[in-house]
């Protein structure tokens, strides 16, 4: 025991604190750190006594949309037959007629035979068929990026993107009309979200300035934040293009990402269908990552995203709905690649589609009561009534009336749906008009017409 | 499939000290840089026990207290990308079995070294200052704090 007396006072004092502390630890109990039970068990009580449950079932009125919805039989391709009565579709998002096309078909029917109706797995426990893997070849190829990855559901594509690179702390700027695929996907990224006025870059470039300004305040944090900019190439809500080259210019000086939707704009612009970048000349590397839905040009199910190896590779493991949902069933897959076929045999149907949206643009200009909202080069675009009743309800109604008599007149329409409670910024009520490369001129014409008549009939 | 494996824990770091074996793997981890450090000629005991209580400690600092975030990617978005390992342990409850563990431990081998070393004033100094550098960083008050802002963010 020789050391321990040799051993100096203040280190014989340190050992004993020590040895307190450790005696100390090992009575502690555990505790959580941000504990707050501010509440007595009195008024805990009053609380629990107080409640009353919310009903299972809200009452909702009886014309609410959802419990008086038409039935289609048959497909929903250029004739579609709604409740018993055949119209012309111009409500389907069928831009390119592929939906009833007899190649996709008989490909599908092929694909059928050969791999049966589903896949029974995720992409990872044994649901990855070959067709799978030849069809994001083909659409890598066709986008000209270097990989390509498939989706089972097109809501899921954006959704399970975005928070798949942005997560807490990091910082989106998406545009006010983003569609509610979009919105999900942010709220599930966790992120900051920054909203800009639809297609103002001039609003955009005033939030990356104070984001800019904010990270010569705080460098360090700048430094592991990312950021990302999150636009449509046709916007859903408002049928309008973004400004793709302010965007790029933007994503350069600020140093943000750039990920685009391109649910409507592939399959309808640009010179091959490509999309917006091509629509506007852009290289597709600036670009990092472009999402698209198949479910409207190329009449299947499920989407994709393509971009640099490097960044969809990611997608691989981290898109929640790449893993944990079964894959694209392989007769879609079939589908949707007899349609990209069909995309690049003719490119003629891109220019025809354009010159046909023109038509029906110009054609229902000047209706009384109702304005287009749109560019002339969507294939979607919007009436809304010109001006308001007051109340969103009777906005609705009024329009529901007009798609009404359009149906009597065998001109199938639709509204726009939202979950109203839900959107983030709830765009006006409005009737969706879709335009296919299968209707014809006089169709178009006699469609303009029945709406200007209708709208007249009621609005006035 | 595996039965009784399923679990919710969003994030590994929050649970691996409470695995079994791994105290008794750091105790003769320990046990064996002891060794080592013994087997070289030219360090006496002294020495050895002083490296032996250095440079474990010097360890936990790197992996508990210094570094941030996660390896891998969870799928809580990101939520322990700012905190430590010590942290994220047990999702911030304070005085744990693996937390009493891995406070106390140190405070054993300081007891060793500073036995062996015979209290030299050396010795003395580069011990407390390695288990002060590594105690101080666990207490409960100090949960989340950076100071003066180094390794914030």
């Amino acid at each position: 025991m020789r050391p321990v007396q040799a051993a100096p006072a203040y280190h014989l004092i340190l050992e004993g604190i020590l040895i307190l502390w450790i005696i100390r630890l090992l009575f502690s109990k555990t505790y959580k750190l941000q504990e707050r039970s501010d509440l007595t068990v009195k008024e805990k009580e009053e609380l629990i006594e107080e409640w009353q449950p919310e009903p299972l079932v809200p009452p909702i009125s009886k014309d609410h949309p959802a419990l008086n919805y038409n039935i289609v039989s048959g497909p929903p391709s250029h004739n579609i037959v709604v409740n018993g009565k055949k119209c012309v579709n111009f409500a389907s998002f069928n831009f390119l007629g592929l939906l009833d096309n007899p190649r996709v078909k008989a490909a599908a029917l092929a694909s059928l035979k050969k791999y049966g109706v589903g896949t029974c797995g995720p992409r990872g426990f044994y649901g990855t068929f070959d067709v799978h893997l030849d069809l994001e070849d083909r659409l890598a190829k066709f986008m000209k990026t270097e990989e390509a990855i498939i989706y089972s559901y097109g809501f899921a594509t954006i959704a399970s993107a975005i928070p798949a690179y942005s997560k807490r702390g990091d910082i989106v700027f998406v545009d006010r009309a983003a569609c509610f695929a979009i919105q999900k996907g942010l709220q599930a990224s966790r992120s900051d979200i920054k909203l800009f006025k639809h297609n103002d870059m001039t609003d955009l470039e005033r939030l990356l300035k104070e984001q800019e300004m904010e990270d010569q305040k705080n460098p360090r944090k700048a430094r592991v934040t990312r950021r990302f900019i999150v636009a449509e190439g046709l916007y859903m809500n408002t049928g309008t293009i973004c400004p793709l080259p302010e965007l790029v210019k933007l994503k350069y000086k600020y140093k943000a990402r750039i990920f685009l939707e391109e649910s409507l704009s592939f399959g309808v612009l640009g010179e091959h269908g490509r999309g917006v970048t091509e629509h506007f000349g852009i290289s597709i590397d600036d670009i990092d990552l472009i999402s698209a839905n198949m479910e409207n040009s190329l009449a299947s199910i499920g989407g994709f995203c393509c971009g640099r190896s490097f960044v969809i590779d990611h997608q691989r493991l981290s898109g929640q709905g790449y893993c944990f949902s079964a894959s694209l069933p392989p007769l879609l897959a079939a589908a949707a690649m007899e349609a990209l076929n069909i995309m690049e045999e003719n490119p003629g149907i891109f220019s025809v589609l354009k010159e046909k949206c023109k038509r029906i643009h110009k054609a229902l200009q000047g209706i009384s009561g109702l304005k287009v909202v749109g560019e002339s080069l969507s294939p979607a675009f919007h009436l809304q009534l010109k001006d308001s009743t007051g109340s969103r309800e009777k906005d609705v109604k009024l329009l529901q009336e007009i798609v009404n008599h359009c149906m009597d007149r065998s001109i199938a329409l639709t509204q726009a749906r939202y979950l109203e409670k839900e959107e983030k910024c709830l765009p006006p009520p409005s009737i969706r008009v879709v335009v296919t490369v299968e209707q014809t001129d006089e169709e178009l014409e006699r469609a303009a017409h029945t709406i200007k008549e209708v709208a007249q009939a009621v609005l006035l | 499939m595996n039965i009784g494996v399923a679990h919710s824990e969003v994030n590994p770091n929050t649970r691996i000290m409470i695995r079994r074996g791994l105290w008794l793997t750091y105790a003769l981890g320990v046990g064996l840089l002891y060794i080592i450090l013994l087997s070289i000629p030219f360090f006496g005991v002294p020495v050895a026990w002083t490296l032996t209580n250095v440079i474990p400690n010097l360890g936990m600092y790197v992996f508990l207290h210094a570094v941030k975030g996660t390896p891998f990617e969870t799928p809580d978005q990101g939520k322990a990308r700012l905190l430590t390992h010590w942290e994220q342990l047990d999702y911030g409850v304070q005085f744990t079995s693996s937390r009493k563990f891995f406070t106390i431990s140190p405070i054993i081998l300081y007891f060793l070294a500073s036995f062996y070393t015979k209290y030299d004033p050396t010795h003395f100094i580069l011990n407390t200052a390695s288990l002060q550098s590594v105690l101080i960083p666990k207490m409960p008050q100090l949960h989340g704090d950076r100071a003066f802002g180094i390794n914030k963010y």
